[in-house]
């Protein structure tokens, strides 16, 4: 069951000539995970807003194409400290912010709050004023206030740029986790070697439109890593000048080693 | 109504912490922003005229600076909600009462990080006027750019227009306070009438 349908989209900003997107069909289906690589400007945040419905309806601009969303969505942009409400007094009820907006009974938004805040442990903060915390911390306030609004379908645009490993690790174990309750997930990351272990698919952009579609291997691929899309493992793989194919994983390395 | 606001800025937790401090900080803060309309209306009128559009103007700053100071945005927006207010309005009044904070908090920022690059606000007239020039425009430009992504945020966060918002922790409403809006507004509309009949 398809949760985001794109066919043909082209997306141009206010007052530009060339399109941010060229034609680009996409679909992720429920319980999938997709990731968007490519290069800085290659499109991939802008694919997350069309995805969202944002753009243009928000950010203006033309559309040609057609968009299909089966399920509500929930988008984490890339800055935290853009999107937190400004009106909690508590990380509780940053959570709550969107929830409350969506009109639910209180204890429906209590139940989902106290879930998100779970997934992303965020127990020991959650009566902490969101002002006073760090930027890894309120990334993950942020992303748990969009879980708790139950959306089928989970944008994430670069969701561990402010997180440390742990939170990172954490971050990953919970999009598989999301994608096996069902949910669609569409990121867009440059943390390229988490990948392997995360994504289902890798959608590779190229100056707005799609280069490559494939399973994980494709950041081994020669060509992805010579425009410097590789995992860490198959980047010094290609440097040491070894052959190909190159590794994906520093396990898969181990193994053409022996 | 100027000693009623100054009663007011002078109170004690007027602010975000207990104590006279906070009060004083207001009081201040409504005095120097004044300031500058009672030089221009000593430069337009006489005297008489200018003390008593002084103390008029000198009146709304240091009422208007003390419900900021005092007023938590948040409440008010809950506040609003619980009324049977959109949360889009309440939210609007919301943050501009917040933005007053928020744009100090960045400009100390910008002012910190342009200190780390060695340019000083100390000294004559030129070089505070360049420290200005080197704040004034990423605070207005950093404000713009945030404005997009947070439209973003707050669209994809569910505040649109239209939306029946639950109110979470609405602040009480007591039968006295409801009263003493209602005697505010009459009063207003009384001394309205006096002056046009």
């Amino acid at each position: 069951m398809r949760s985001l349908t794109l066919e043909g989209v082209s997306f141009w900003y206010p007052a530009t000539d060339s399109p941010a997107l060229r034609n680009v069909s996409l679909h992720v289906a429920r319980g999938e995970i997709v990731a968007l690589v490519g290069a800085l400007g290659a499109g991939a945040s802008t694919l997350l807003l069309v995805a969202a419905d944002l753009a243009p309806r928000v950010t203006g601009g033309r559309l040609t194409g057609s968009a299909a969303r089966h399920d509500r969505s929930g988008i984490v942009l890339p800055t935290p400290w853009t999107q937190a409400s400004g009106m909690a007094f508590s990380v509780w009820d940053e959570v709550a912010f969107g929830p409350a907006n969506l009109g639910w009974p209180t204890h429906e938004i209590a139940r989902q709050v106290d879930r998100a805040i779970e997934q992303l442990e965020l127990a020991p903060l959650a009566s902490r004023d969101p002002v006073t915390l760090s930027g890894g911390e309120l990334q993950r306030v942020i992303i748990a206030a969009i879980l708790a609004m139950d959306p089928g379908l989970v944008l994430l645009d670069e969701p561990a740029a402010e997180l440390d490993s742990d939170g990172a690790r954490t971050l990953w174990r919970l999009i598989r986790r999301l994608a096996k309750d069902g949910k669609a997930v569409l990121l867009a990351t440059s943390t390229l070697d988490a990948l392997p272990e995360v994504a289902d698919r890798v959608v590779w952009l190229e100056d707005g439109a799609i280069r490559a579609v494939g399973p994980p291997d494709l950041l081994a691929d020669v060509a992805a890593c010579d425009a410097g899309l590789g995992t860490s493992v198959a980047t010094v793989w290609r440097t040491s000048g070894l052959p190909g194919p190159y590794p994906l994983t520093v396990a898969h390395a181990l193994r053409r080693w022996r | 109504m100027l000693a009623l606001a100054l009663v007011l800025t002078l109170t004690p937790g007027a602010g975000s912490s207990p104590g006279w401090r906070p009060g004083l900080v207001v009081l201040r803060t409504a005095l120097l922003t004044a300031a500058p309309f009672w030089v221009f209306l000593l430069v337009l009128h006489d005297v008489t005229t200018t003390v008593a559009i002084g103390l008029r103007i000198t009146t709304m700053v240091a009422s208007f600076v003390w419900l900021v100071a005092a007023l938590e945005p948040a409440r008010l927006v809950e506040a609003m909600v619980a009324a049977g207010w959109s949360a889009s309005l309440a939210y609007l009044f919301g943050a501009t009462l917040s933005a007053v904070p928020v744009l100090k908090a960045r400009a100390q920022r910008i002012v910190e990080a342009q200190r780390a690059r060695g340019l000083s606000a100390r000294g004559g007239i030129a070089a505070r006027l360049r420290a200005l020039r080197a704040l004034a425009l990423p605070l207005v430009l950093s404000a713009l750019h945030e404005v997009d992504e947070r439209a973003l945020a707050l669209e994809t966060r569910g505040l649109v227009p239209g939306i029946r918002r639950t109110p979470l922790a609405p602040p009480p409403d007591t039968p006295v306070e409801r009263a003493a809006r209602w005697a505010l507004l009459l009063a207003c509309l009384f001394a309205l009438f006096r002056r046009v009949m």
